[in-house]
């Protein structure tokens, strides 16, 4: 048994030795002294004892012995009595009680929808709660936003979110495994197969994977990456510049800080029809900075052969890279 | 330094008429449903050592200061960190207003609540339970009443008040008797 539990059990045994007849001052005396142990007894026991005379006020509805007095009868006799008296009581309050409760309850409208981008193709997507989403390359995403729930699920492929807040009301994205959620803040999400990377502009969000026991979670803020692969998680060091080169696709650029060439050519191929291809490993370790245009393969390759001699091969579909 | 009597005075006076919007506030803020009232008793506990220094002056702003602050703790060394809590922080002031309103409207609730509380108990309980609070009957006289010993009357409004303060707490009043999961061959519980 948890503390607490086990605490509000004596506690409870305590009252109701205390509330029988035969109850000692020495029985007093004891209670005195287990209260005096902890605060937290005094807590079980205080809150315990103030309900219990709580409870003494249904006396006051009405409800007399003679009522139930036949003990082979229906026993309930009494009780559409005590109904119509506890209903007047619910609706006394009725104009305070049940207001709130109506905000409680999902809003019926919730818009759902399906949004896809081809190969290359980038899309600002506004939502109902003001929210806005920004598809990358060959992604879909799929919405459902209401006044009380905001859930998207990314099926494939990269979004930049940039979420309102609402107090209370997180906004959630499911990719996979993983669930990103957020209550206001700026972040992408990205799908390949089994990886997920989150990119934090702005705030703070949860990362959590899996449900169940095995279930955890992470808080990455502004900065941060976290880079899930099935259930492990990896959480890349605070890198503003990181970030943002991850982002630079919304501006229609590829970003890389010394990124080997095969890591580059992939990015390529996921804005492009043409497929580039690094034909042998020693041409694809050569590391890469610096930003290109998304679209424009001819620049990225001409830069290839001009700045590394790499010797560049094309046809009507491939572009083959290989060293000298 | 304040006394005992002061200070339950106070607690019964000022925290525990915010029972349903604490246990509410851990709810939406705390995953494991298993944990809330343990949750809520370590609150409790807290709320109390904090008080017996000088009563504070909001037990509002001070009891729901005090669960996010235990909330975080408890995040922390369970490794899970409910993002929704640090965001709701700035949201507990803004309802101070409420106070009033949600105390008058308690007093008038409670009895509901209770009376509710008792419907739902099962018929065994409930009847001694009726017996105690409508007849004014001590354990013993129910026990007589009943044909049964002191000890089960005890055991079933131990059982009753449990399920009755969880209901007027806003729980669902539902009886909890410890189940023990067979254990299979060899199995290693966590």
């Amino acid at each position: 048994m948890r503390r607490q539990e086990a605490i509000e059990d004596q506690a409870l045994d305590w009252l109701i030795r205390r509330n029988a007849p035969d109850w000692t001052e020495d029985e007093q005396a004891e209670l005195d002294a287990w209260l005096d142990e902890s605060m937290a007894h005094k807590a079980a026991f205080w809150r315990a004892d103030h309900l219990w005379q709580q409870a003494d006020r249904i006396r006051s509805l009405g409800i007399e012995h003679d009522d139930r007095a036949d003990e082979h009868g229906p026993r309930r006799r009494w009780w559409p009595a005590a109904i119509a008296a506890s209903l007047v009581a619910a609706v006394g309050i009725g104009g305070l009680s049940v207001a709130p409760r109506f905000l409680d309850q999902p809003a019926p409208q919730v818009q759902q929808a399906r949004f896809d981008t081809p190969i290359g193709g980038r899309r600002v997507v506004p939502l109902v709660d003001g929210s806005k989403v920004e598809l990358n390359t060959q992604t879909v995403l799929r919405t459902a936003v209401g006044q009380s729930k905001r859930e998207v699920w990314l099926d494939s492929g990269e979004a930049f979110f940039e979420v309102a807040h609402r107090d209370g009301e997180p906004f959630v994205v499911h990719a996979g495994r993983q669930t990103i959620t957020v209550l206001g803040t700026k972040f992408s999400v990205r799908r390949d197969k089994d990886r997920v990377t989150v990119n934090v502009l702005e705030g703070r969000v949860r990362v959590d994977d899996g449900e169940g026991a095995m279930a955890h979670a992470a808080i990455i803020t502004a900065g941060d990456t976290a880079i899930s692969r099935g259930p492990s998680t990896l959480i890349a060091a605070k890198s503003e510049e990181r970030v943002a080169d991850a982002l630079a696709w919304r501006d229609g650029m590829l970003s890389f800080d010394q990124a080997p060439l095969t890591e580059v050519v992939a990015e390529f191929n996921r804005y492009n029809r043409t497929r580039l291809v690094v034909t042998d490993a020693a041409a694809g370790r050569i590391p890469i900075g610096g930003s290109f245009q998304a679209s424009s393969v001819d620049s990225f390759t001409r830069l290839l052969r001009d700045a590394y001699g790499l010797k560049i091969e094309r046809d009507d579909t491939t572009v083959k890279i290989s060293a000298p | 330094m304040v006394d005992d009597d002061e200070l339950n005075a106070w607690f019964v006076r000022e925290v525990l008429p915010l029972e349903r919007a604490l246990t509410s506030y851990i709810r939406r803020n705390w995953r494991v449903s298993e944990d809330v009232l343990e949750l809520r008793q370590d609150i409790y506990e807290h709320s109390l050592i904090g008080a017996r220094r000088a009563l504070p002056l909001n037990a509002r702003a001070y009891v729901f200061t005090i669960a996010r602050n235990h909330l975080i703790n408890n995040a922390k060394r369970a490794r899970i960190v409910p993002i929704d809590t640090m965001a709701d922080l700035d949201d507990i002031h803004h309802d101070i207003d409420m106070f009033e309103a949600e105390r008058a409207l308690t007093a008038r609730d409670e009895l509901r609540r209770a009376k509710e509380g008792i419907d739902k108990l099962p018929p065994k309980c409930r009847e001694i339970i009726l017996l105690q609070k409508i007849d004014g009957m001590t354990d013993r006289e129910a026990a007589a009443s009943l044909g049964v010993s002191v000890e089960t009357v005890r055991r079933q409004i131990k059982l009753g008040m449990k399920a009755l303060f969880d209901h007027m707490a806003g729980g669902s009043g539902r009886i909890v008797r410890k189940s023990y999961r067979r254990r299979a061959d060899g199995e290693v519980l966590p």
